[in-house]
């Protein structure tokens, strides 16, 4: 009978083998290879630079993002040097929906959370020890500082600092490598 | 033959690279290492170094996140 067989068509199209299917591995499921990673990320660099007239950064807002909670609670970061210049004032001002950074952070995050999504790989990842939360929150806090010291992180000052042919990300590239030299020294010694 | 699991769940990488290397190394040829992990950069850097090493290597998704690096030891 022909309206079995139409019947029988639909239910092998509707149970489609999605886990198997060539494109959604392609596209979600297998990640892009370095070589790709490192061609969009120069793509999408070029494009943020002629769209928001600024060098991607990604520490910059976190900085501002911590501004804001802070006056949230009623605080106020007018009085520190490091927010006392009059374009960091006028970002403060504006607020977050008119900083091209923050926009871009949230899309970093929601991007990620949809590829992992996509991927059927979301975990929540349980913590092991007491020495990762120490780790993490010491490394957080070096990390964090350090890139406002810098005036940008690996991002800011490495990657677009070298990109805009600064010297002063290959500085930052010397003092990064030192870094990770000697990081990845004690994490064999405090987590092996 | 002898089977060894290797529970590097929770743990970021490089550990899980690390800890493989040194657990590799107590092996004898024909043994299995079992690598369990869930953080997805140890998925491409754990078998790349194990297929560099000539080892045989297979990768199972076992849960949402969650993968075995099956390595026979060449």
């Amino acid at each position: 009978m022909p309206f079995l067989l139409l019947l029988k068509k639909i239910k092998e199209v509707i149970s489609l083998d999605i886990k198997n299917n060539k494109y959604y591995k392609l596209w979600f499921k297998d990640p892009i290879t370095y070589v790709m990673g490192a061609v969009l990320l120069s793509i999408f660099q070029i494009v943020t630079f002629a769209v928001t007239g600024n060098p991607w950064g990604v520490t910059g807002s976190l900085a501002n993002w911590g501004a804001w909670i802070l006056e949230l609670f009623g605080g106020s970061v007018d009085s520190w040097s490091y927010f006392s210049t009059k374009s960091a004032q006028a970002t403060l001002k504006s607020g977050f929906l008119n900083d091209p950074g923050s926009i871009r952070n949230l899309g970093v995050i929601f991007g990620a959370l949809f590829s992992t999504l996509m991927a059927s790989q979301f975990k929540i990842k349980k913590i092991k020890s007491k020495k990762q939360v120490i780790a993490a929150i010491l490394g957080g806090f070096l990390m964090g500082y350090g890139a406002r010291l810098a005036y940008g992180c690996n991002i800011g000052a490495f990657y677009s600092g070298i990109s805009s042919l600064s010297l002063s990300g290959w500085v930052f590239g010397i003092a990064l490598f030192i870094g990770a030299f000697l990081g990845s020294k004690l994490l064999v010694k405090y987590f092996m | 033959m002898k089977e060894v699991v290797l529970d590097c769940l929770g743990e970021a990488c490089p550990i899980p690279l690390v800890k493989a290397e040194n657990a590799i190394k107590d092996l004898s040829a024909g043994d299995v290492l079992i690598v369990q992990i869930d953080h997805s950069c140890a998925m491409k850097n754990v078998p790349e170094w194990a297929r560099k090493e000539g080892h045989n290597v297979e990768i199972e998704e076992v849960d949402d996140g969650e993968w075995e690096v099956i390595i026979e030891k060449a």
